[in-house]
């Protein structure tokens, strides 16, 4: 599926965070790095249609994230730096459900896909469990899973690995990179996209660089020594 | 701390349907104001006490769920003691903290998403008639009930970073911190929502 940018721009009382983008994502797993305030939650966030572009288009598998915003917003998830924002209901297979339930979908399917995808990222155990009981690589895992049950093609992890210790960002690192989805990460944890497939380097709120990860991280270490 | 303010148990009022337990407490608030002698509201209170312990929640735990509001309704009996009688004063104090007691043990024994649904089909109606969205409602409802201790932890927080510094706990010094924090939350949360699509424009 493919992610277009198109002029895209977004300006907050008259100060610009992101000048006109134009960008085609199509790839499996794209990196997003730059500095604090560089523009790339921004970026991402137009994908989801949480932040609409004053100028431009973005357009998500050819829905318009502003006209179509409710399709669109069906095609891509999204996990926010802290997860436990996101995490409506204080069970976790009470919050996966959640979302299904907001669908209009039956009992059964609803357990049934809830399930599911608890066993998909091997947190079947964690089903009653408090959401602020588990553990920050569990709740990461969660929030995934809560995202991932209703079916989006796309994913976007804002910081995915952000206050994790070693265990659980391997975790994290092994699911980003098992996931069949679509994947778009923001982060500063720069090992993490050795095996990406394109990194986009914002600076000041535009597009720095662009191209494979050790290329595109060379240009993010140039901008950063600036 | 609890995380939503249900707890895990089986007693007779986790095993009851919402729907039964809200209608309960509906008939009891009635009752209660209905009756005014003074040797059937104190039963009721101590009835009301042992419904919420019933619930396993513990002595402790349950006072210190209930304390703020049992302060108020202190007061406002306090009130009563001035302008009317100490018994009309005792009867005021019975009668609201029977329910008070009745109401936290139905919060006690209810989930989130089970209260949720339920406030959702009574609401139903309304939505008939363009006058409300249940699922609206009760997703607002949901996020009251599941955010609420996040609010008192996050005032711990900030009690804890004021002791930690040296400085005394004042009202004005926590509070600020506090609703500028809450404030930037709600909208991570409110953000959150739409990024789940639970809301329907």
């Amino acid at each position: 599926m493919d992610i277009v940018f198109t002029a895209a721009t977004v300006s907050y009382a008259g100060r610009v965070a992101l000048h006109p983008l134009d960008l085609t994502l199509g790839e499996r797993r794209i990196g997003v790095v730059g500095l604090n305030g560089s523009g790339k939650t921004t970026m991402a966030r137009l994908v989801n249609g949480l932040v609409k572009p004053t100028a431009g288009t973005v357009t998500v598998g050819g829905l318009d994230t502003v006209k179509d915003a409710e399709a669109a917003r069906g095609r891509t998830g999204f996990i926010f730096q802290n997860p436990q924002h996101q995490m409506i209901l204080p069970i976790l297979a009470e919050d996966i459900a959640f979302g299904l339930k907001n669908r209009g979908l039956d009992k059964a399917e609803i357990a049934g896909r809830t399930e599911a995808i608890l066993a998909r990222f091997g947190i079947s155990h964690l089903a009653r469990r408090r959401v602020h009981e588990l553990s920050g690589g569990e709740t990461q895992l969660g929030a995934i899973a809560s995202v991932l049950v209703t079916g989006p093609d796309f994913l976007i992890l804002d910081e995915p690995t952000n206050q994790l210790d070693l265990k659980n960002r391997a975790l994290i690192e092994r699911t980003v990179a098992g996931l069949p989805e679509q994947v778009l990460v923001i982060t500063h944890d720069l090992a993490l996209l050795d095996t990406f497939d394109r990194v986009l380097v914002f600076h000041e709120g535009r597009l720095a660089a662009d191209g494979r990860p050790a290329e595109a991280i060379r240009a993010y270490r140039e901008v950063a020594a600036c | 701390m609890l995380n939503g303010l249900d707890i895990e148990g089986s007693s007779p009022l986790h095993r009851m349907p919402v729907r039964g337990k809200l209608l309960l407490l509906f008939v009891a608030a009635i009752g209660l104001f209905l009756l005014s002698d003074l040797r059937l509201l104190a039963p009721a209170l101590l009835l009301a006490a042992l419904v919420y312990l019933s619930t396993g929640i513990g002595l402790a735990e349950a006072f210190r769920r209930t304390r703020f509001v049992l302060f108020t309704v202190l007061l406002v009996a306090a009130m009563n003691w001035l302008v009317h009688s100490p018994l009309e004063a005792l009867a005021v104090f019975c009668r609201l903290s029977a329910l008070v007691l009745l109401a936290a043990a139905v919060t006690a024994t209810t989930g989130i998403s089970a209260f949720m649904d339920e406030i959702a089909r009574l609401i139903a109606p309304l939505e008939r008639f363009g006058f409300a969205r249940a699922a609206d409602v009760s997703l607002a409802v949901g996020l009251v009930i599941r955010f609420v201790p996040e609010i008192f932890a996050r005032y711990q927080d900030i009690a804890d970073a004021h002791r930690a510094r040296g400085l005394p706990v004042r009202p004005l010094t926590t509070l600020a911190p506090l609703i500028i924090l809450t404030l930037k939350d709600a909208d991570t949360i409110a953000m959150a929502i739409d990024a789940r699509g639970f809301r329907r424009h």
